[in-house]
């Protein structure tokens, strides 16, 4: 376990675990929780899940690419999401857990940018229809 | 530690489900299904036929139980006073999911973000997805389809992962089946119905499914043609689409969310029926009728509503399906640690 990760503790999973499209518990390891500051490379646009790829700096100074899951892109699109929504270079801070196979994968468990807000908020800038915003007492 | 997590789990969804139990006790309930909007005529297409056409959506019934909590008995819908429980939950989660920042006490777990799925838009009125036998639970199954192996992995936190092949066709990015891509679930609910003289097709967001329908009549393909989506043949009732569905694969897809559970046999017949019932909702149910799986036929039934700005996107959902190399490159790395482990035992 690199000396950059701080432990985390793992709580209740979240009955959404179970409804993805897979179980990520098959995919990444319990007794590996990542915490890293990293810096945003490229938003992969993927099914079917999206995937953000960011650079993790070492104690060195030494750069680690290191791929983090994402929320399914339709999903996002409706929730609000634009390919502006995380440009190259922003920072973000990643909780998670790594992959079992001990690959530069993470799950995104937790995500903020630097300032303390969250990354998956839903956003009014989306899609009017189907934002989250949209109340049955629309119809 | 993995299994005191799955237990803290079991006990909160049980607890969930107790209090929501004990809730339902109270009031009058809800009224009965969905009737005909007033005021409203079921719009034709030129050739005049029904005109369902539009993209319309499962949402409202995400979260639904497919089976009733038993604490119901028979009764199918919620009272309004539950519902305006539930419309008050989905008004707070709207508000949560525009608060900027997140919890200082947020979990951090080996699953997603609790706020990564799409959200239901109104309270879903039914108790269960099943709403007939009148208990709303699915049938018991028949003495063969209990031997049957269910394909592994979603909502399965520790997979059998020898092989791709022991991974259900859902995360394989093959098929969820004809019930497993109109049931709601988190995402992707996305139902686009075009027509044509002839012909009605449905184009299924997840997992990219097409289901091209003839009305004209013609006989169901031979048994020897079979798929996993099968042969379906339509034709009108009234206003209500009625779909027949058979020569379907053996063991591929169950009946669950998803098209998890049991696989069904190549006896499945499903016969589906949509209804619109105003501008913006169809009513959907589909009877499943599988005598080699199902010790009798049962029924599933629930809306789907057309939404501003709702619309299909593409799934192309194997383009990206690291999950499938990690779940199996993960199983192969804790068979190398525990070999390792029982080596070091030896020794």
């Amino acid at each position: 376990m690199r000396k950059t990760f701080a432990f985390v503790i793992a709580a209740a999973m979240l009955p959404a675990a179970a409804w993805a499209h897979h179980a990520f518990a098959a995919e990444f390891d319990a007794d590996k929780p990542v915490k890293f500051k990293g810096t945003v490379k490229k938003m992969e646009w993927i099914n079917p899940h999206a995937w953000i790829r960011i650079d993790v700096k070492g104690e060195g100074g030494q750069s680690t690419e290191w791929m983090i899951e994402a929320a399914a892109p339709n999903a996002l699109l409706r929730r609000g999401w634009t390919k502006q929504s995380l440009l190259p270079g922003t920072e973000i801070l990643v909780e998670g857990y790594q992959a079992k196979d001990g690959a530069n994968r993470a799950n995104g468990s937790v995500i903020t940018f630097t300032d303390g807000k969250k990354l998956f908020v839903g956003s009014s800038a989306g899609d009017p229809g189907a934002a989250p915003g949209t109340t049955f007492k629309d119809k | 530690m993995r299994h005191r997590l799955i237990m803290l789990l079991a006990v909160t969804v049980l607890m969930t489900l107790v209090a929501f139990g004990q809730a339902a006790a109270a009031g009058s309930e809800a009224k009965a299904a969905p009737t005909i909007a007033k005021a409203w005529t079921q719009p034709k297409t030129p050739w005049g036929d029904p005109d369902l056409q539009g993209t319309w959506t499962s949402d409202d019934c995400i979260g639904a139980p497919m089976n009733r909590q038993a604490s119901f008995g028979d009764r199918e819908y919620y009272t309004e006073q539950e519902l305006a429980q539930t419309e008050q939950r989905i008004e707070r989660q709207q508000q949560n999911d525009l608060v900027e920042t997140i919890a200082p006490d947020a979990r951090v777990t080996t699953g997603p973000p609790g706020h990564w799925g799409e959200r239901a838009r109104r309270p879903c009125r039914q108790t269960s997805l099943v709403v007939d036998p009148p208990n709303g639970r699915t049938p018991d199954l028949t003495a063969d389809a209990r031997r049957r192996p269910i394909p592994e992995g979603a909502g399965n936190n520790n997979p059998k992962a020898d092989s791709w092949e022991d991974f259900s066709y859902y995360i394989r990015c093959i098929s969820r089946g004809v019930t497993g891509s109109i049931f709601p679930v988190i995402y992707g609910n996305g139902q686009q119905i075009v027509q044509g003289p002839g012909y009605v097709t449905i184009l299924q967001e997840m997992v990219h499914e097409a289901r091209v329908i003839p009305l004209n009549g013609r006989p169901h393909a031979s048994p020897n043609v079979r798929s996993y989506m099968g042969d379906a043949r339509g034709h009108w009732e009234g206003n209500t689409l009625v779909v027949e569905t058979t020569n379907f694969l053996a063991n591929k897809t169950g009946i669950g969310l998803n098209g998890g559970g049991t696989p069904t046999s190549d006896a499945l017949r499903l016969v589906e029926r949509y209804t619109r019932t105003s501008p913006d909702e169809i009513h959907y149910e589909v009877t499943i009728d599988d005598p080699k799986t199902f010790v009798k036929p049962f029924r599933v039934a629930f809306p789907i509503t057309q939404e501003p700005g709702y619309r299909n996107f593409e799934y192309a959902c194997h383009e990206g399906n690291y999950a499938m190399f990690d779940s199996l490159s993960g199983a192969r790395a804790q068979e190398k640690k525990a070999a390792a482990a029982k080596a070091a035992g030896r020794n």
